[in-house]
């Protein structure tokens, strides 16, 4: 019995996974409605609400899990988020582009902020913090400066029930989000690169001995993550409607402890991508259900806090004990 | 009496015994060597005097009495002080702090530093060692740092002091300071414990010698009226030809070397490495030995000269374009260079060929018969290839960093300290296959410390003296014939 499960711990996506369910059926036991009715938590329409919101930072944790397996750290993805819905909003708003022109507009500029951070730090040799700390504060800077205070207002001009390809607005950033991570997850088990990511996490001495090219791995992992923060930038203006420039502040943060509580190692080399995404929904099930909980509101942040702290501690318990 | 005895003293490291039942006693005021080829326990036998070890089985005798030495720390409260063969310092810490670490002059809670610098000054000077105690030990020489060490045991009081390898890093003159500094600290009354495999140097400080062969005590003698040669059967326990395993040298000229240069490592070195030939390449540390192989792999760009690989030119702009070329490079540093711990052994050893592969679909399956016909080929002992590295022995993770390039089926072969810190038995199986590999066809360039291993392994030895070829020697030549191309004083020295 144990030794199972310590098998499922091991397999950090499973472990998660788990967690992730042990909360849903706590929410669905605290908060069970007295004498029937609805349930408050477990309906579709908030399983749906919970997914949508998740999504936001899921998306950007696929990308950001990368540079943390791969030794980095990302901070920009708040920020790239914000700059994304503000140019996106600004082309199609007063620039009156079409709205694909407004997107790839809003998705350059995750190009140029992912190109940015990765010039810092291959050719510049920053360290990871110190350089997307730096692209963090331009891109967010960058964002007042074209809002000058204003916002974006796209829903206006977005029709109702809208639905690219046949898909509800609601419905696409859960669908992205599971796409984007299933595929980044086979890129990094089973695709060299994904494996070369890993290995300059681990040993990025050895990894050059070993002729992979370090550089273009690591500008790989930033332009990935700063596009898909990019891309999950588009997804939040389209479906909430409005372009700010304090947007997806300190959502960063928000991404790495879900990379960490799905198994990355700050110190690089270790984590998955399907483990960050779980762990943004076990975040986003926390966000949802604490405020349902009377009284319980301005708790959320130190159980948050604390829910990191004791998945890691848990998790470094058991790896010692492996040996 | 003896100031530290071993009785019966064995370990073990994860199946290899380093030591089997050594028992030996060192003289109180004695200078007494410690002598025997890599892998035969040297090293160990002194990390158990100092701590860093504890003995499977056996004892320890200080002045006569049993000591425990648990940790670093109660070896030197025993008055038993190691200087590491490589300089165990902190870099980013200045002198004085580096003395005194673990044991800071103290006034109440706090560090007195004046106080500090005074004593390490003192210390110093004693040493006749004319450094700052403030300076920040990244900017001493390696013979300043060496004997940086020996002040830290002489600030713990230490009676024995225990010398590692001390000179490997040192010039001709340093080695003079050195010697001088501790015929002065035996005439007070300390007794030197010095491990090394340079006879010159034995004999001119020693006064007893014992020799250790495969984890086994062979004997102690007193020097006097013992021969070099004497030592070396004591030390190999055969006769020294006897390892040779000459193989067929081909005329095609695989790698070929000319005017090689990259400031300020190393300059003009030309070198040429044939078919089915094993070529050492000798120098002390500094010489540029470890930079010409890495340029040649393509880790560094050379400021002139021109490779060429079987024929054709060669110019790598990255490592990937040396492994697509058939050049690989074994690095020196095991652990920081040449292996992942965070990935299985099976990656360890796919890696490399995948990333000189420019395809981006690995495939499976097939990989793994690859990965398990090499643990069995080279005998490399694991759980299984899904194991990380971490859990191997030294000599096995070398094996793994070696077998990584067989994969990707080379052409030549640059090897670094092949057998740094591993096992005797690993010793000899990687010679072993790297004669197979030389045989079959490839070019073996082989960068070795270890003087005994280049002699025995290698068809013709290039020896580099700063940056710059001084000779070449053919199979039979002796450890002396090399050793004075690598240190003769030349013109430019004498300038």
């Amino acid at each position: 019995m144990s030794a199972a499960w310590k098998a499922v711990w091991r397999t950090r996506e499973l472990s998660t996974l788990f967690i992730l369910l042990a909360e849903i059926a706590f929410f669905a036991w605290y908060l069970w409605p007295e004498g029937g009715g609805r349930h408050p938590f477990v309906n579709g329409e908030n399983g749906l609400l919970i997914l949508k919101y998740s999504a936001i930072y899921g998306i950007a944790a696929v990308g950001a899990s990368m540079v943390i397996i791969s030794g980095g750290v990302d901070l920009a993805p708040g920020a790239v988020i914000a700059l994304t819905s503000v140019v996106l909003g600004h082309q199609y708003l007063e620039a009156q582009w079409s709205l694909p022109a407004s997107i790839l507009a809003g998705l350059g500029v995750g190009v140029l902020a992912g190109g940015l951070s990765a010039a810092l730090v291959v050719l510049v040799r920053l360290p990871p913090f110190i350089a997307t700390l730096g692209v963090m504060g331009i891109t967010r800077g960058l964002a007042y400066i074209v809002t000058e205070g204003r916002f974006f207002d796209v829903s206006a001009r977005i029709p109702p029930n809208w639905a690219p390809l046949g898909v509800p607005l609601d419905w696409i950033a859960p669908i992205v989000m599971v796409l984007l991570t299933v595929v980044f997850q086979l890129f990094m088990r089973h695709v060299q690169a994904g494996r070369a990511v890993f290995a300059v996490g681990g040993n990025e001495t050895a990894a050059r001995y070993t002729g992979i090219q370090v550089g273009r791995i690591k500008t790989m992992v930033y332009l990935v993550s700063a596009v898909l923060a990019s891309l999950s930038g588009v997804i939040l203006i389209l479906g909430q409607g409005q372009g700010k420039a304090d947007l997806a502040t300190g959502y960063e943060l928000d991404i790495i402890a879900s990379a960490v509580v799905g198994g990355a190692s700050l110190s690089g080399g270790r984590g998955s991508v399907v483990g960050a995404v779980l762990g943004t929904l076990i975040f986003g099930v926390l966000r949802n259900a604490l405020p349902q909980i009377p009284g319980a509101t301005f708790y959320d942040r130190l159980i948050v806090g604390l829910v990191v702290v004791t998945i890691v501690v848990v998790d470094q318990i058991l790896a010692r004990r492996q040996g | 009496m003896s100031a530290l005895a071993f009785e019966d003293v064995s370990k073990a490291f994860g199946g290899v015994k380093a030591l089997r039942g050594v028992s030996l006693s060192v003289a109180a005021g004695d200078a007494h060597a410690l002598m025997g080829e890599n892998g035969a326990g040297k090293s160990t036998l002194m990390k158990i005097a100092a701590g860093i070890h504890r003995p499977d089985g056996g004892r320890l005798l200080r002045n006569g009495s049993p000591v425990d030495l648990a940790d670093p720390r109660a070896a030197l409260a025993a008055g038993i002080g190691l200087v590491h063969q490589e300089t165990l310092l902190f870099p980013n810490l200045d002198v004085a702090e580096n003395i005194f670490a673990g044991h800071e002059v103290r006034r109440g809670w706090f560090v007195d530093r004046r106080a500090m610098h005074e004593r390490a000054a003192a210390l110093l000077a004693h040493l006749h060692l004319h450094i700052d105690p403030s300076t920040t030990v990244a900017h001493l020489s390696a013979a300043q740092q060496q004997l940086l060490q020996v002040a830290r045991a002489l600030a713990f009081k230490c009676e024995v002091l225990i010398l590692d390898e001390p000179t490997t890093s040192l010039t001709d003159s340093e080695v003079d300071h050195l010697f001088t500094v501790l015929e002065q600290l035996r005439s007070r009354g300390v007794t030197l414990i010095y491990v090394s495999h340079r006879l010159p140097e034995v004999f001119r400080l020693c006064k007893t010698v014992s020799v250790l062969r495969d984890g086994q005590h062979v004997g102690t003698w007193p020097l006097e009226g013992k021969s070099p040669q004497d030592i070396v059967r004591a030390m190999v326990g055969r006769d020294l030809e006897t390892g040779h395993g000459e193989g067929k040298v081909g005329d095609r000229v695989r790698l070929d070397v000319r005017g090689l240069t990259r400031r300020p490592y190393f300059s003009d070195v030309d070198l040429q490495v044939h078919e089915g030939e094993i070529v050492g390449l000798f120098g002390l540390i500094g010489a540029g030995r470890t930079e010409v192989v890495e340029t040649i792999f393509g880790l560094y760009r050379p400021d002139a000269g021109t490779i060429r690989v079987d024929d054709a030119a060669f110019a790598p702009q990255a490592p990937a374009d040396a492994i697509r070329r058939g050049v690989v490079l074994q690095p020196e540093m095991r652990q920081s260079q040449g292996l992942f711990f965070n990935l299985p052994i099976s990656e360890n050893l796919l890696l490399g060929r995948e990333a000189a592969r420019d395809g981006w679909v690995r495939p499976l399956g097939r990989e793994r018969a690859e990965c398990e016909a090499l643990l069995t080929r080279w005998g490399i002992k694991a759980a299984s290839i899904d194991v990380p590295p971490d859990s191997l022995s030294g000599g096995n993770q070398q094996k793994v960093v070696l077998a990584k390039w067989l994969l990707t089926a080379p052409r030549i072969l640059l090897l670094d300290e092949p057998t740094k810190g591993v096992d005797v038995g690993a010793k000899h199986d990687i010679h072993h296959l790297i004669r197979e590999e030389a045989a079959l066809g490839m070019g073996c360039l082989v960068v070795s410390s270890d003087l005994p291993e280049l002699l025995a392994l290698a068809d013709r030895i290039v020896v580099l003296k700063q940056g710059r070829v001084q000779g070449e020697l053919l199979r039979g030549a002796s450890e002396e014939d090399v050793m004075h191309l690598a240190t003769r004083a030349d013109e430019s020295d004498a300038a």
